[in-house]
């Protein structure tokens, strides 16, 4: 009986699902002139999500649940790392079951979702990683484990300013590494964790290719195909997804040099932050760009964060190599789960500077709390810039769209009365 | 000129600098054979006089026989000369700064070639918590201070104290590990005796020998382990910022990403974690420019000379570096 109901369940939570992931490509694709190499990642997601976002990669997959799990050692483990970070409405509502209606969108998201395709996840994934970093997360991690499922949690300091958190950062990264040899069975040498940080890095290269080719004005390529790229090497198989990107990048090179552009030249440039978009979830990425502006820059963990920082070693050795890679993931963060976070407040406004922007849209889940509470401090950094900001709270379900796009507009429209003012 | 300055940017510092020092080695402690010789050039750098064979002077053996003079003499054709040592010293180092530690100093170097050792022996390094490398930094401006006072002390009562004997003459050269490990590379190893003639001799030398097992043991473990000691680095640093060749920082273009202070020997945390100096060199670097190597921030990190750059931090130098390793 109980069984039964829960198939009926997965069924219909899995066709939602499938159906807003069409919703949200489709948005995606209707716009005009999408360059060719986009095509890879249309695909890509659409035979991903056709079938529910199912686990294909051979090998033992590890799950993670945030940005601060050092992937190189995965994929030196002989592993593939897998972001299980959840866009989806139908899963968040899932996931109600298991945490309170006032979490967020995101963490409930992924908790629903590994609770409605838990026969396949608990068969697949050889390890869930749970970074202790903001609270939703922590006690997801709890909620996984009572659900069978082999959790790890990665312990990360709540600050950054001192020896002490990067040293006790450093050695629960060598726990990890212990815990990753042990499940895999295979040893981390360092030739196969200098393999994999020559993968990532150059994965980083490229995105950093992307990134600048985000600063052109006017505008070489939208926000929301940026987005999608980066959200692509959640899943994808890396090397993949590279040789994607890679095109990607190729063509655009091509199409800065013919000068072409996409978009109103004059579109409103905005830098996105907070909480971060994840496809289907593209809402307000997709609602800015729908209205005439352009996402040029986003300082979010689903994209630039994740992306950006590339790792430096020094010595061919791995003492000093799993440190250095234990460093990238805690000197650069600038989440707001680390106490003293004034290096979020300096990027957005180097940002700012660098890519030309016009306004700043944060995205606020609600339930939130560190995005929520980091809010005053953003908005003092740029109370005497002129960069007019835009704080919108939402979650997964489409409510509240209209009400969104009605912000939006008005937001944009003030930016251009601004700029014709110049 | 552009192009130039590319290929440079993305050039492997580490590579050139292994050369240089090399060269730099041979100019300095063999030069002697090819009739070159700085000798009359005092240098800030461990140029050892003890070295038959150098081609250049450790400017703190002169230092230390010039300061032994009456303080009434000062102005008379002594102090002359005490002054024209220290003012070609001081040409000398403005030149290139404390680059003269990172790409001269044959001390340096050694250290540099038994990291090179241990990295090729597969051994970890060691590195000093926060607080005893704040400590330790102290200690060479103790030996600086130590080594001005005893030179003057010989012919000065200071202090009230008696007159010290000649037996401290060029005193801190007894302890340096340069006396006893530089000559070793011409295959000279009278240095590495204790002298019993004195009482003071004995101790000195004793120490001396001392401090030469563990500048071996200690490089070993501890990447430059004497130039955090130096005293030679502690009297650069008091003129470092009147140095023609720099080291900047543009703390705007500062993401704290850390790969500077993880690449860097000595340790210095501040050219991650301070992004209000322009000015970055602090007293134990060594101005290696590593750490602009490792930068992957467009012009964040800079070596400068006489305003003009000439080893930049750029996105894609580093990524050349980075890329294809191992
Ligand atoms: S600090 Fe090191 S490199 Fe510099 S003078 Fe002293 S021994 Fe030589
Ligand atoms: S012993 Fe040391 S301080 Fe004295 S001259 Fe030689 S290198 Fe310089
Ligand atoms: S490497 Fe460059 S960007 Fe990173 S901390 Fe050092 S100076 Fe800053
Ligand atoms: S701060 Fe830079 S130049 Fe100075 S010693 Fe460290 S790596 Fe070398």
């Amino acid at each position: 009986m109980h069984t039964e109901r829960f198939e009926r369940v997965k069924k219909s939570t899995n066709l939602h699902f499938t159906m807003e992931a069409d919703e949200a490509l489709r948005k995606i694709e209707d716009f005009p002139s999408n360059p060719g190499a986009m095509g890879y990642f249309y695909d890509l997601f659409r035979s991903v999500y056709a079938n529910g976002g199912s686990l294909t990669h051979k090998g033992t997959i590890i799950g993670t649940m945030c940005v601060q799990v050092p992937e190189e050692l995965i994929l030196a483990a002989g592993a593939v790392p897998f972001r299980l970070c959840n866009g989806a409405h139908a899963f968040d509502q899932a996931g109600a079951e298991f945490m309170p209606a006032k979490a967020c969108s995101l963490a409930r998201a992924t908790v629903g979702m590994l609770h409605i395709n838990r026969s396949v996840h608990k068969e697949r994934l050889g390890m869930v990683v749970v970074p202790a970093t903001c609270d939703q997360k922590r006690k997801a991690g709890e909620l996984l484990r009572e659900m069978g499922y082999n959790v790890y949690i990665l312990e990360v300091p709540s600050s950054k300013n001192s020896e002490e958190a990067r040293h006790y950062w450093q050695n629960s990264v060598k726990r990890f590494t212990a815990e990753l040899q042990h499940l895999t069975g295979r040893k981390i040498t360092k030739k196969s964790l200098g393999t994999a940080i020559n993968l990532t890095n150059e994965a980083r290269r490229q995105f950093r290719r992307l990134y600048n080719f985000r600063k052109i004005s006017p505008p070489v390529v939208y926000g929301k195909d940026a987005l999608l790229v980066s959200n692509a090497y959640f899943f994808d198989d890396k090397e993949r997804w590279l040789q994607a990107l890679t095109d990607l990048n190729n063509e655009l090179e091509l199409k800065a040099l013919k000068g072409e552009s996409v978009g109103n030249r004059h579109a409103p440039r905005i830098l996105f932050t907070g909480s971060p978009p994840v496809f289907p979830h593209l809402k307000i990425p997709l609602l800015l760009e729908q209205s005439g502006a352009i996402v040029a820059a986003d300082e979010v963990c689903s994209s630039t964060r994740m992306l950006y920082d590339a790792v430096a070693y020094d010595e061919s050795a791995l003492y000093d190599m799993i440190p250095s890679v234990a460093d990238r993931y805690l000197k650069p963060c600038t989440c707001p789960f680390l106490v003293l976070n004034d290096d979020r407040r300096r990027r957005l406004k180097d940002m700012a500077g660098q890519f030309a922007i016009d306004g700043i849209v944060y995205q606020i889940f609600s339930g939130c709390h560190l995005y929520e509470m980091e809010q005053r401090t953003i908005a003092k950094t740029f109370a005497d810039s002129g960069i007019p900001l835009l704080f919108l709270e939402t979650d997964y379900s489409q409510e509240d769209t209209g009400q969104l796009s009605t912000r939006i507009e008005a937001f944009l429209e003030s930016i251009k009365a601004r700029k014709r003012r110049k | 000129m552009k192009r130039l300055r590319q290929a440079i940017n993305n050039s492997d510092i580490s590579r050139f600098r292994f050369h240089f020092q090399l060269f730099a080695f041979g100019l300095l402690i063999y030069g002697g054979y090819l009739a070159i010789d700085f000798g009359s050039n005092y240098i800030p750098a461990f140029a050892c006089p003890f070295v038959e064979t150098r081609g250049g002077t450790c400017y703190l053996y002169p230092l230390q026989h010039q300061l032994n003079m009456p303080l009434s003499q000062l102005f008379s054709g002594r102090g002359i000369g005490l002054l024209t040592g220290f003012i070609t010293f001081l040409l000398m180092f403005v030149l290139f700064n404390k680059a003269w530690c990172g790409f001269a100093c044959p001390l340096g170097t050694v250290q540099d070639w038994i990291t090179k050792l241990r990295n090729r022996f597969g051994i970890r390094y060691s590195t000093y918590s926060e607080t005893v490398f704040s400590r330790q930094k102290n200690i060479k401006y103790v030996l600086l201070a130590l080594l001005l006072l005893l030179s003057l002390g010989m012919s000065n009562s200071l202090f009230g104290m008696q007159k010290l004997s000649g037996d401290f003459s060029t005193s801190y050269c007894m302890i340096c590990p340069g006396r006893t490990v530089l000559p070793l590379f011409t295959g000279d190893m009278s240095q590495l005796v204790i002298d019993f003639s004195s009482k003071t001799k004995t101790v000195l030398t004793g120490l001396g020998m001392a401090v030469t097992g563990l500048f071996f043991t200690g490089a070993f473990v501890k990447k430059r382990f004497f130039c955090l000691l130096c005293p030679m680095s502690a009297l650069q640093y008091i003129f470092s910022k009147a140095g023609l060749l720099r080291l900047k920082k543009d703390g705007m273009k500062c993401t704290r990403c850390g790969n500077c202070y993880r690449v860097c020997d000595v340790g210095i945390r501040e050219i991650a974690d301070d992004l209000e100096s322009t000015m970055i060199v602090q007293d134990d670097c060594m101005m290696c420019l590593k750490c602009v190597s490792a930068c992957p921030e467009e012009g964040c990190l800079k070596a400068t000379f006489l305003g003009l750059p000439v080893y930049e931090a750029t996105e894609q130098g580093f990524f050349k570096r980075m890329g294809g390793r191992s």
